[in-house]
């Protein structure tokens, strides 16, 4: 039996998840088991070229061949490998994180089947069927997001759920856009010469993905989520569902090449970009709660992807995806740092209330500022040299704009350091509590990531050359 | 076609535009009244006046109508048996028949949002549909947006808002591509989010 690529991919990991749904009572077996899964199949995506047969015992699988499901395809063509092998790797790195944060979690079956979705919006070629997975994966989601997590003596905290019903509400305002797009599209296909039909579609589509990355005007639900939101699932939806939209719009712009040569294009991306860096830098410079900065944090660094886009030139476009591939790395730390010090709040992140932290928990501060300095994208991290790439590319255009980029970024670093301020201060005597008691593989997780954010940081050429090579894939912005 | 479908056909094309303004009437009722075994009546009601209209979009197809108000009530079951669990974890009791607070502000809105729907319905006609459904399809937008403007903190509602936008979609949608993968993918996100709403319920208060 012959196995075409997309069912072994979204076959396995919804398999997966199914299993691991029936392990939750062993969270190291669970997680380990999902992270076998998600680099597996970023190492077969990796490894085994789209064009041959590779036999695996009673079956053999194509990884080129489409899957043909009531006339629609689902195909894993070469420029969806790296994205793929993103999800996967991105994945694989945030259930290592929370295999000591989150014990007997759904998150890990649950993720799984947001991975298989996500990948699948990447394989078929109708936008309404990735619109219609893309919200399955959102509501899949709100799951993990909102699952109350429980403390070393036992006690569980969370319970607001205001984060996902935000997130809920703006995945699903999104979708009737991207759905009416498709219908305009096979419109146009019959009636090529009218172009209002294009405009139309123009509109709904760039709407649907401004809600879908928390485009300003529509930034509430990135803080909200960040605030209430279990931590590693909230680097999970900023890295892999967020990053998957990214590789969407990018694929819309390869696909539909109306859309790239609108003379609004490199305008509308660079506007959106900044007004989202800037408002995301004045926000962050003025948080008293460590969620919050999280989000806005998140906020400045899509305003700088999409800048980078709003180039319009391919070098714009590496950088954008070296600001995605560093992502994770930024926001596993924040995560790791923020799940430890909301542990030490008693569930509250709020910065009054966890004056002195630094003190009872020095290496969730040290994680939570490094994670901050990167998502920033301030000296010696991955960060650094696509923002710096991404201001010297500006600065070419508009001296001007690449000032304001950079006010952005310091904003996210003005909130961080007044946080960190806070953390350092020791507190009044009744605010002295006991030191959080420190999983030593937790500690070891940090480091790890510490270290490889630093390697990064100083060698950024590896992470270039992927994206590089990834930008090349697309060629909207070729001569 | 079948007699039954005959039937059926020219039942819905007759009742339709009073199933579009009962939609909006229970929707109505769910944004006055906050007693919360009224608003899962309404809902279920609400169903039925969608189903008509999907009746209607699948006139060949009648068995889609009714799937769409089977997967509503049992929606409607997840999220009254979640806000049941809810109620007794906060062991609220209310009165029957509490109305919601701000109730003459929430009249003016209802007001303002029945005529945006039904000049919208008459300026910006929506293609392939019929008039009445276009009516239906603004009304359950409008009822959407006063759902998430207005209640933003409560799960249920905020829900049912969700799952207005997803019907006011679909028999948009349907109305022109009733292909069965985006059906059954439909079916299957409606599903989704009615649990993802319990969830959500129940998560509030399991702390």
């Amino acid at each position: 039996m012959t196995l075409p690529g997309p069912v072994f991919l979204m076959g396995g990991l919804f398999g997966g998840a199914v299993v691991l749904q029936l392990l939750r009572r062993w969270t190291g077996l669970m997680a380990w088991l999902a992270v076998v899964i998600t680099g597996g199949m970023s190492l077969f995506i990796a490894l085994v070229p789209l064009g041959r047969r590779l036999s695996l015992g009673p079956v053999t699988v194509s990884l080129g061949d489409p899957l043909n499901l009531f006339g629609r395809l689902l195909i894993i063509e070469p420029v969806d490998r790296l994205p793929i092998m993103f999800i996967g790797t991105t994945a694989a790195l945030i259930f290592v994180i929370a295999w000591r944060l989150l014990p007997h979690s759904n998150f890990f079956p649950v993720g799984l089947a947001i991975v298989a979705l996500l990948a699948g919006s990447l394989m078929v070629e109708q936008v309404v069927f990735a619109a219609l997975m893309i919200e399955m994966a959102a509501v899949l989601t709100v799951f993990p997001l909102h699952e109350p997590v429980e403390r070393a003596d036992g006690r569980r905290y969370g319970g607001r759920i205001k984060g996902g019903l935000q997130y809920l509400v703006y995945a699903t305002l999104a979708l009737p856009g991207l759905m009416v797009t498709q219908l305009l599209l096979e419109q146009f296909a019959i009636f090529p010469a009218d172009l209002q039909l294009l405009r139309t579609a123009t509109i709904l589509l760039s709407l649907s993905l401004a809600l879908l990355l928390g485009a300003v005007p529509f930034q509430s639900w990135l803080s909200s989520v960040a605030t209430d939101g279990s931590p590693p699932v909230v680097t999970f939806l900023f890295t892999i569902n967020v990053g998957t939209v990214w590789f969407l719009l990018l694929a819309y712009l390869e696909t539909y090449r109306w859309l790239s040569v609108q003379t609004a294009f490199g305008s509308l991306f660079t506007s959106v970009g900044l007004l989202m860096m800037v408002i995301g830098g004045a926000l962050a410079a003025s948080q008293r709660r460590l969620g919050r900065l999280v989000g806005y944090a998140t906020l400045v660094d899509n305003g700088a992807m999409f800048v980078a886009i709003g180039t319009g030139q391919v070098a714009g476009l590496s950088l954008t995806l070296i600001i995605l591939m560093a992502r994770p790395l930024a926001l596993g730390l924040m995560t790791l740092g923020l799940d430890g010090l909301r542990r030490l709040g008693k569930g509250s992140d709020a910065i009054d209330q966890l004056a002195g932290a630094a003190w009872r928990a020095p290496w969730r501060t040290l994680a939570f500022m490094v994670g901050g300095v990167a998502m920033a994208g301030f000296p010696l991290s991955p960060g650094f040299a696509a923002r710096w790439g991404l201001y010297r590319l500006m600065a070419e255009a508009s001296l001007f704009q690449a000032v304001l980029a950079l006010v952005g970024s310091s904003g996210v670093m003005m909130g961080l350091i007044s946080a960190v301020r806070a953390l350092l201060t020791p507190g009044s005597g009744s605010d002295r509590g006991a030191a959080l008691t420190e999983d030593r593989v937790v500690v070891i997780l940090i480091f790890v990531l510490l270290g490889c954010t630093l390697a990064l940081g100083l060698f950024p050429q590896p992470l270039s050359q992927v994206a590089l090579q990834m930008a090349q894939g697309f060629s909207f912005f070729a001569p | 076609m079948r007699p039954f479908s005959l039937w059926l056909e020219r039942f819905s094309q007759f009742v339709s535009l009073p199933a579009a303004w009962g939609i909006f009437l229970t929707g109505a009722l769910i944004y006055i009244v906050s007693e919360w075994r009224i608003r899962f009546l309404a809902l279920i009601v609400q169903y039925a006046f969608i189903g008509v209209l999907f009746a209607r979009v699948f006139d060949t197809r009648p068995e889609m109508a009714l799937m769409k108000i089977v997967v509503g009530w049992l929606i409607c079951g997840a999220l009254l048996l979640s806000e049941r669990i809810r109620r007794v974890e906060q062991r609220e009791l209310e009165p029957v028949g509490r109305w919601a607070a701000n109730l003459p502000f929430r009249f003016l809105l209802l007001i303002t949002a029945t005529v945006v729907a039904r000049l919208a319905s008459q300026r910006f006609a929506l293609p392939y549909v019929s008039p009445d459904l276009g009516l239906a399809c603004f009304l359950l937008v409008v009822l959407a947006v006063l759902f998430f403007g207005t209640e933003e903190e409560d799960p249920g509602v905020v829900g049912i808002g969700v799952l207005n936008l997803l019907a006011a979609l679909e028999i948009f949608y349907f109305a022109q591509d009733p292909g069965l993968l985006v059906s059954g993918l439909m079916v299957s996100l409606n599903l989704l989010v009615g649990l993802a709403i319990s969830y959500l319920t129940v998560a509030e208060v399991a702390v």
